[in-house]
């Protein structure tokens, strides 16, 4: 071999180990840096605390009793106080495992999630299952309207039907009787739109619904299910 | 399911609410609880300790003995309260396990002690969370192992079974020689013979004075050729009658031939044999010599005699791969330094390294550090090669080396336990029999001073299996109302893997509208499941629930089945092959509602195993619907 290329390697391995060297007494800092887990811990271990009893009880139609039962079940399934997404689909997935509920668990997210902050707090909680669970029909009605809202602007479309459809057959799973197929939940999202959209403009506006569900004996007597489930 | 998140139920069942507008069926009745007075707590005395919490928690497990009616047995009217004299500080978990839903194991409770609470308690030990299951695991097994340890001795030791042939008894006299004196005599004989074996060949070799008349040295061997003949003859024979009855007395005599030690044992003989057999030929006489050298393996019919040298062989098996990876390792950087080597040294003139396989004999030595010095490197970059490869060396036979001492070290151990067991139990047997014998007089003692007392047994366990319990159902109820109100949504109900599977395929040879539904079978494999899984801890009977809800059942499914025979006549005889009863749907329209719904019970209940599991209660209530839209 040519001896200055082995002189210049051997000068190469000697520069080397010098910054080695140096990294061992910490003053060369290497490039890459690998602190920012630590940021991710601090995120995690802010602790949020709801309003009062007191104002929470003004706000929503639960009584006190309710409401403590109600706290203590969410803040033992989230200690931080607050529930992020990822949490609210894995508590959701539990009570449908032969399916996938990810879908409608965002849904569902969304519309708890008033402030849009990314995260439920106890106060969006107990005001969204206020609603829910103590509201008149139009209340119940209005909110349900509001949860296929995808985007908020105040009409049903066919595609923001179908993905809720989509969402709901989900849920079911693979293993059903009889088969999924491919386009159940299409045509059930059209039986959906001959039954509710009166003008038939391919939209679903909020005084077609209440009206249509108004109109729906089932419908009316399924809301009243809500009644008494606390 | 996990009932952790019941709390929550209620926030699940008012999501629902989405599903309403939607849905295409009615949506069935929801569940009538009878409203509970206030959620109250409930004190647990346990030995003193008092603990409290709510109703609700306890109830999250209702297969358990607190989530149950069996509690009811530990209820004291004067202190009102449950009283358990049992361990406190074992309890503190299993509460905690009714709290957080997971079960921790406290790494400084004895394991047994641990189990035993588990088992009063009612809740089987494979739902210990991840964090503390390694550890559970690995202490249940050593225990495991140390009670077979004993019950092993237990059988060695004890009993000489009266019974047992001469074969028998030769082979136990042949493997533990301490049994008796002529084992322990033979023993000691055929140790002295391979020593002496061993000798005669080491001395074979040493060069002996010359006997007169003869100018250069002999080997012994050659010189009193006769006397070491007759020396190797005799050992061959007590080592050949060794092996024959060895042979005879195994239980196997094919995995005896198969085993280490008796492969040993022939290799050591055969040279001998094979040398009388042989004539002189000169051809084969070389390769007669090189045999011989397998007489060194007599030397391995010692680990019989030593355990040292046992353990140390169990242990190179057992570290096999770290070997294979030091050997593998080596291997490389042989190849590499030899490589660089070679072309390093390549340029100097009379360079003892002419080939590269020629450099491995200097990289081996050099690795080990040997360093004979019969080969050396003389230009410059051979000789920084070469303080490489040492440095390299040690560190890589450095590595793998404290696995396989950390190995041995444990094996070794754990032989010294068992040995020192062995010494202390007869002392330990000795000073129970007196402690009995000693009561045993004092009972003798008692009776005849006529104060004999009885006490009575405690039995409260057992009294409570037949039990079943109705008020933990509500959380399940409310759970199952749920899942109905999904499937009258989408029309759609759910079912079992295997049924599904034969839907479609059935679907696929039939016209579409016709489907069936071929639970009931599906339903009975489910019970009977569900019933073997819960068999050890349940308090519920519930195949008395299930057959009246069966009975009934076949009554409708019947009528249905006369009206819809002639549609499916093909496909229902190749179904008939695997169950009794399939049923035949009303199939006018394509959303078509249930006959009877089964629920494939999800994998993940199987680590949770203490929760009811949802089937049975939700077929018991949707027994036959059949209605057409």
């Amino acid at each position: 071999m040519n001896l200055e290329g082995l002189e210049m390697i051997a000068v190469l391995v000697v520069l080397g180990l010098f910054v080695k060297v140096l990294e061992q007494f910490g003053l060369f800092e290497p490039i890459g840096v690998e602190d920012s887990t630590e940021d991710d811990f601090e995120l995690s271990t802010v602790c949020y605390r709801p309003e009062g009893l007191d104002k929470l009880q003004e706000q929503t139609k639960f009584t006190k009793k309710e409401l403590q039962v109600l706290y203590r079940g969410f803040k033992n399934e989230c200690p931080s106080g607050v529930v992020n997404e990822e949490t609210f689909k894995l508590i959701y997935s539990q009570f449908f495992p032969q399916g996938d509920s990810s879908t409608y668990a965002h849904f569902l997210f969304e519309a708890f999630d008033t402030d849009k902050n990314g995260s439920i707090s106890f106060e969006d909680f107990v005001m969204g299952l206020s609603i829910i669970l103590r509201g008149t029909i139009n209340d119940r009605l209005n909110w349900a309207f509001n949860l296929y809202d995808l985007n908020k602007d105040g009409c049903i479309t066919k595609e923001e039907m179908m993905a809720i459809m989509k969402s709901i057959y989900d849920m079911m799973g693979k293993c059903t009787s009889p088969c999924m197929q491919d386009d159940t939940h299409r045509e059930h999202v059209e039986s959906f739109f001959q039954k509710m959209d009166r003008n038939s403009d391919g939209v679903v506006t909020i005084e077609e619904f209440i009206e249509s569900c108004q109109k729906d004996e089932n419908i009316m007597r399924s809301m009243q299910l809500f009644d008494n489930v606390i | 399911m996990a009932a952790g998140v019941a709390a929550w139920l209620p926030f699940a069942r008012a999501a629902a609410i989405g599903w309403m507008p939607v849905a295409s069926a009615p949506m069935p009745l929801a569940p009538r609880e009878k409203r509970r007075t206030q959620d109250g707590f409930i004190i647990i005395n346990v030995s003193g300790t008092k603990f409290q919490t709510w109703r609700s928690t306890l109830e999250r497990y209702p297969d358990t003995l607190l989530g149950s009616t069996e509690k009811d047995f530990f209820f004291n009217e004067e202190i009102n309260e449950y009283f358990f004299d049992r361990d406190p500080d074992i309890f503190r978990h299993i509460l905690n396990f009714y709290r957080t839903g997971k079960l921790h194991y406290p790494r400084h409770e004895c394991i047994s002690a641990y189990d035993e609470e588990l088992s009063f308690f009612g809740i089987i030990p494979e739902i210990i969370g991840d964090c503390c299951y390694e550890e559970y695991k690995d202490r249940r097994r050593e225990n495991a192992e140390r009670i077979q340890d004993d019950a092993d001795d237990e059988n060695n030791k004890e009993g000489v079974m009266p019974d047992m042939t001469l074969r028998q008894s030769m082979w136990r006299a042949f493997e533990n020689p301490h049994t008796s004196t002529l084992a322990l005599v033979f023993y000691y004989v055929t140790g002295f013979f391979i020593a002496v074996s061993v000798i005669a060949n080491v001395v074979e070799t040493v060069p002996c004075r010359a006997s007169p008349g003869m100018i250069k040295d002999l080997p012994c061997g050659e010189r009193y050729a006769l006397a070491f003949f007759c020396l190797d003859t005799a050992c061959v024979m007590i080592f050949t009658v060794e092996y024959l009855l060895r042979l005879i007395a195994a239980p196997s005599r094919y995995r005896f031939v198969r085993s280490v030690m008796s492969i040993i044992d022939v290799v050591a003989i055969m040279p001998y044999y094979i040398g009388l057999v042989m004539t002189d030929n000169e051809d084969v006489s070389g390769a007669f010599v090189t045999l011989r050298v397998f007489r060194v393996f007599r030397i391995f019919k010692f680990s019989r005699h030593s355990q040292g040298l046992r353990i140390l062989g169990y242990t190179l098996k057992s570290c096999a791969s770290e070997l294979g990876f030091l050997l593998f390792s080596l291997t490389m950087a042989i190849i590499i330094f030899a490589t660089v080597m070679f072309y390093a040294e390549k340029g100097s003139t009379a360079s003892k390294f002419t080939s590269i396989p020629a450099a491995f004999w200097y990289t081996i030595v050099t690795m080990t550090t040997l360093g004979y010095g019969d080969m050396v490197p003389k230009t410059i970059v051979g000789k920084i090669v070469g303080s490489v490869c040492s440095l390299s060396g040690v560190l890589v036979i450095a590595l793998p080396v404290p696995v396989i001492v950390s190995n041995f070290s444990r094996i070794y151990h754990q032989n010294q336990r068992a040995d020192k067991r062995r010494a202390q139990k007869k002392a330990r047997l000795a000073r129970i029999r007196v402690a009995k014998s000693g009561s045993a007089n004092a009972y003798m003692q008692s009776k005849h001073n006529g104060l004999l007392t009885d006490s009575p047994e405690q039995a409260s366990k057992e009294a409570g299996q037949a039990f079943l319990s109705k008020t933990n159902l509500s959380f399940e109820k409310e759970h199952h109302h749920l899942l109905h109100c999904l499937e009258k949504t989408t029309n759609h109900e759910f079912v079992d893997e295997e049924t599904y599977e034969k839907n479609c395929m059935e679907v696929s040879s039939v016209n579409p509208p016709g489907s069936r539904c071929s639970s009931i079978s599906s339903q009975h494999g489910l019970t009977s499941t569900c019933c073997s899984r819960r068999n050890k801890k349940t308090f519920r009977l519930p195949n008395s629930n299930m057959s009246g809800s069966h009975a009934g059942s076949l009554q409708e499914l019947s009528t249905i089945q006369i009206r819809e025979r002639p549609l499916i006549s093909n496909s229902r005889s190749s179904l008939n092959a695997k169950m009794e009863d399939t049923v035949q749907r009303n199939s006018e329209h394509p959303y078509v509602t249930s006959a009877i719904i089964s629920i494939r019970t999800p994998p993940v209940t199987s680590r949770e195993g203490n929760n009811t599991s949802d089937s049975p209660d939700y077929s018991q209530r949707n027994i036959v619907k059949v209605s057409a839209l």
